[in-house]
């Protein structure tokens, strides 16, 4: 029996305090949506905006939103940004980057006015960084900015911002009320 | 090699008196069935070494006369028994008795032992050497589905999770050569890393309790034991090759072994490649798996008072999932329900695994000493575990190719065990373990932890106690564990922050059972155990979206040990060897059951809404009956019918547990052919299996409500050509004959896509 204990082998049990995690550079992040709505006859812009600095979780996303002019074009400009970095970094130049595998969809209820594609990847297919927008009477409702990773371009009605057949999962999907007045 | 598909118990009965007078020997001996001890009847017994055989009489006996001393094999074969190749030195007259298996739906882990020691009143089912062979090209969790009462959980076709009387995942303990699986078991969508073709039998313990292993064990165990090595000192081997139609499936492994008192040594290893699967209707795209695993055993001075031994196993997987099932928000997977074909379907076959898809890797080294002396066995072993896990999900530039988790487990155990048995029919049994786990994320990912960094430090003692009076069996035993586990997240809030916390539990658990065998006909067996299982870590601490699962879960710290009370009880009733059934009911009550429920608020992303579960607590009862029928009415044809039962329910809220396995009924039919010419062993089987849905389910509990009944029909043949010292096996089976489209509760895709239509699979089977 002594010379059995003798055999147990030692368990080298490390330090039962583990050590500090790194904390990820959380490179990928989105955390900042900007809708920036310039009127093509000069003025000031109108801005809508989504952040949630913190990711999933935590502290609830901040939403603002700005109103409209009827009867109006804007030049539309998204812009996505990781802001839990120091300095921010912009997503929407990975976004442009790999604008074949990127596309936004524009959808909307109530309010009306359209949006049209202002911009185009490689392949003449939109990616939805660029718009234009039109606003008609006044009235509200609101507007969903969809960003597919991997959608099926070439799925019908795609291109023309149908996000329907698209696939893909959605890197963003964030609704803002709209007003025009 | 074919003694390691059989378990052989040789008993040289009357090692008679011999003056080494030349070629005067005579071996006497008896065929039996292992499990009924019938005779076998005019079974073919041959003598390698003189090339002779003889046919047995009605009772089972037969007689070789006027041998010279020598070593041989001794071959035996039986209709409808798999044939038994055993190794024999004899210089004296020699009697002795071999068992085949006769009916490998009646193995139970007891039979498989054949050992005293081994002896359990506990519930269970085995799968021998010759049923994991066939099944060599499939996971761990499909392989033991055969095993009454053993559900499988999928993710896909290619992950699968062994559920045993509805518990899987933390509640499950798994032992690999008798060392407790330590890997990330907690995940739905993470497979037990464990080659099946390394074992030579699996069990699947479905008792109350299972106080003597290590690892928890609330709802049931699976032993994977590579097996002794026998005494053959030549070396032999078995080789498979198996082919699949559906995902273009190759399954290579290869076994060698050579026996011996002072060393003995097996050494296994597998390759498997499939492509992407496919249903009646489409390709399963990325669906496709590599897997390179092997295992080393050696086994030293096995007659001597101290045996060593030495085992070590190596899994390593590529694992495709579902493109189309890798989505984004609650919208994505509305869409995916409404669709018949998932996206990104395509029309070619490819063997391509990208993004999203698991690579892991699985190390396990053990040294174990045992002593023996007298009626008294000491056991010590010590062991380690390396697991290391990566995910991999679609990502923005060029991120796929990073892991969006990874983790690393290193685990070390130590186990101290003692035996005696007492000449008055009792024997006891006792233990002490240790086990130590380091869990730690690589930062590689750049996105916050899942599961937190952790160590977790066990220790338990048991105590089990078994007396044999006459007609009855009964045990009674205890376990005590002390759990600490120290924890160090991540804050969600702004700035990141670390913070540590730290639990302790203490678990009890004990049990009681009882085997009576009424008369030759009939056995009662009744169990009663309380379990207790502290929280574990996901269950605590995790945070987040999980692959695959649509889903942020919160852990929470708060949780509270679950007791599970839970009570079988069984017969086995046998009329002359023809008609074999056995009933198992079973009840258990958990207290503070810990499940994910549903927060009716979605949590607000930038990616769109999610939907919330947070783990939480209720009262738990599962109740259910495990039955199998088997009836030969004539000895070429054997009926085996199966129906497992089963209803959960949480009993606070009066609602369903989710995620339950539905009732199912199987019904195998099978006709072994006399042998004609070189083809022994000829069998054609037919088996057709039904899974009902799952109507114990409220509308809402679930994103989709569980899929309608469907049934499967599947066949199979096979025959084996006996050549002079070695064996061709050749089988063909399909899976799914009828191509039925369905999709199965209990795979965590079915929101996706259909479950895998015709497979027919080839196999090739080469002992030597």
């Amino acid at each position: 029996m002594k010379k059995l204990l003798l055999l147990l082998p030692v368990i080298a049990f490390f330090s039962c305090e583990k050590e500090d995690p790194v904390i990820p550079n959380e490179e990928e992040l989105i955390t900042t949506l900007v809708y920036t709505l310039t009127p093509d006859g000069g003025g000031d812009p109108v801005t809508f905006s989504f952040t949630d600095l913190d990711g999933d979780g935590g502290n609830a996303p901040v939403v603002v939103t700005e109103v409209l002019a009827s009867n109006t074009t804007y030049s539309g400009e998204l812009s996505l940004l990781n802001e839990s970095v120091s300095p921010a970094e912009d997503i929407s130049d990975e976004v442009s980057e790999e604008s074949l595998e990127h596309q936004f969809f524009y959808s909307f209820t109530g309010a009306d006015l359209s949006v049209t594609y202002n911009d185009s990847d490689a392949n003449g297919n939109p990616i939805g960084l660029k718009t234009k927008v039109i606003t008609g009477n006044a009235s509200n409702g609101q507007i969903t900015i969809t960003l597919k990773h991997e959608p099926d371009k070439s799925a019908s009605g795609v291109s023309d911002g149908q996000i329907a057949n698209a696939g893909g999962e959605t890197d963003i999907e964030v609704t803002f009320n709209v007003e025009i007045q | 090699m074919w003694k390691s598909n059989k378990i052989l118990l040789l008993f040289f009965l009357l090692p008679l008196v011999g003056k080494g007078q030349k070629c005067t020997i005579s071996i006497h001996g008896r065929a039996l069935d292992e499990i009924t001890k019938a005779p076998l009847p005019f079974a073919n017994i041959y003598l390698e070494n003189g090339k002779i055989g003889v046919i047995a009489d009605e009772e089972g006996y037969f007689a070789f006369d006027n041998l010279c001393a020598d070593t041989t094999h001794i071959r035996i074969s039986h209709v409808s028994c798999e044939p038994l190749r055993v190794f024999l030195a004899y210089k004296n007259d020699t009697v002795l008795t071999l068992f085949l298996h006769h009916h490998e739906e009646l193995m139970d882990e007891i039979l498989v032992h054949g050992k005293s020691t081994d002896q359990s009143i506990q519930n269970s089912g085995t799968l021998d050497k010759d049923v994991i062979n066939q099944r060599s090209d499939q996971n761990l969790a499909d392989a033991i589905s055969e095993i009454s009462g053993v559900s499988v959980l999928h993710t896909g076709a290619g992950i699968s999770k062994p559920v045993i009387h509805g518990l899987y995942g933390n509640r499950i303990g798994l032992l690999n050569n008798g060392v407790a699986q330590a890997g990330q078991q907690w995940g739905n969508d993470h497979a037990p890393e464990i080659d099946v073709f390394s074992a030579d039998h699996i069990s699947v313990i479905k008792g109350v309790s299972s106080l003597a292993y290590a690892g928890n064990s609330l709802g049931g165990l699976v032993l994977i034991e590579p097996g002794e090595i026998g005494n053959d000192p030549h070396i032999h081997g078995t080789t498979n090759y198996i082919y699949e139609t559906n995902g273009k499936g190759h399954t290579a492994n290869l076994s060698l072994e050579k026996g011996g008192d002072s060393k003995s040594m097996r050494v296994t290893g597998t390759l498997k490649n499939t492509g992407d699967r496919n249903t009646p209707d489409y390709f399963l795209n990325n669906t496709g798996k590599i897997e390179e695993n092997a295992s080393l055993q050696l086994e030293l001075d096995k007659n001597k008072t101290w045996n060593k031994s030495f085992y070590f196993s190596s899994f390593n997987a590529t694992i495709g999932i579902l493109r189309g099932a890798h989505i984004g928000n609650l919208t994505d997977l509305a869409q995916s329900f409404e669709r018949e074909i998932p996206f990104f379907t395509e029309e070619e076959f490819s063997r391509e695994i990208e993004a999203p898809k698991q690579r892991v890797n699985h190390q396990l080294l053990k040294v174990s000493l045992r002593r023996k002396s007298g009626q008294q066995i000491i056991d010590a072993d010590y062991s380690i575990q390396l697991n290391d896990r990566k995910e991999f999900d679609v990502r923005r530039s060029g991120r796929s190719d990073t892991p969006a988790l990874s983790l690393r487990q290193l685990s070390q155990q130590a186990n101290l065990r003692f035996q005696k048995s007492f000449v008055n029919g009792s024997f006891l049994q006792s233990g002490l373990t240790g086990n130590f786990t380091d869990n730690t994320n690589q930062p590689e990912t750049g996105i916050l932890p899942l599961i937190p960094d952790y160590n977790q430090f066990d220790e338990s003692a048991f105590i089990i106690f078994q007396k044999e009076e006459d007609k009855l069996l009964y045990e009674i035993g205890g376990r005590l564990n002390l759990s600490q586990l120290n924890v160090v997240t991540i804050t969600r809030e702004l700035p990141r922050e670390i913070e540590r916390f730290s639990h302790q539990f203490t678990n009890t658990s004990v049990s009681a059972g009882l085997k009576y065998n009424l008369n030759s006909a009939i056995t009662l067996n009744a169990n009663l155990g309380y379990v207790q299982r502290p929280p574990a870590i996901n269950e605590l601490y995790s945070f987040g979206l999980h692959q695959g699962v649509s889903s942020i879960e919160i852990g929470n710290n708060q949780l509270l040990k679950e007791n599970s009370l839970k009570s079988t009880l069984s017969t086995d009733f046998k009329l002359k060897d023809k008609l074999f059934m056995q009933a198992l009911f079973y009840t258990q009550f958990i207290n503070d059951y810990i499940y994910l429920q549903p927060n009716p608020v979605p949590d607000l992303t930038i990616r769109g809404a999610f939907p919330v579960f947070e783990y939480n607590q209720t009262n738990a009862r599962l109740l259910g009956l495990d039955a199998l029928l088997s009836y030969e009415p004539i000895e070429k044809i054997r009926y085996i019918g199966k129906l497992s039962l089963l209803k959960g329910d949480d009993l606070s809220n009066g609602l369903p547990l989710v995620y339950m396995p539905s009732n199912n009924i199987q019904n195998d039919f099978s006709y072994s052919f006399s042998d004609f010419g070189v083809f022994n062993n000829t069998q054609v089987s037919m088996q057709w299996k039904t899974f009902f849905e799952q109507k114990n389910y409220v509308e809402g509990q679930d994103f989709v409500a569980p899929p309608p009944t469907y049934s499967l029909l599947s066949a199979s043949v096979h025959t084996a050509i006996n050549l002079h010292k070695n064996a061709l096996h050749f089988s063909v089976k399909i899976d799914n004959l009828m191509d039925t489209a369905y999709r199965d509760y209990l795979n965590r895709q079915r929101y996706f896509s259909d479950e895998l239509g015709r497979n027919i699979s080839f196999r090739v089977n080469w002992e030597f």
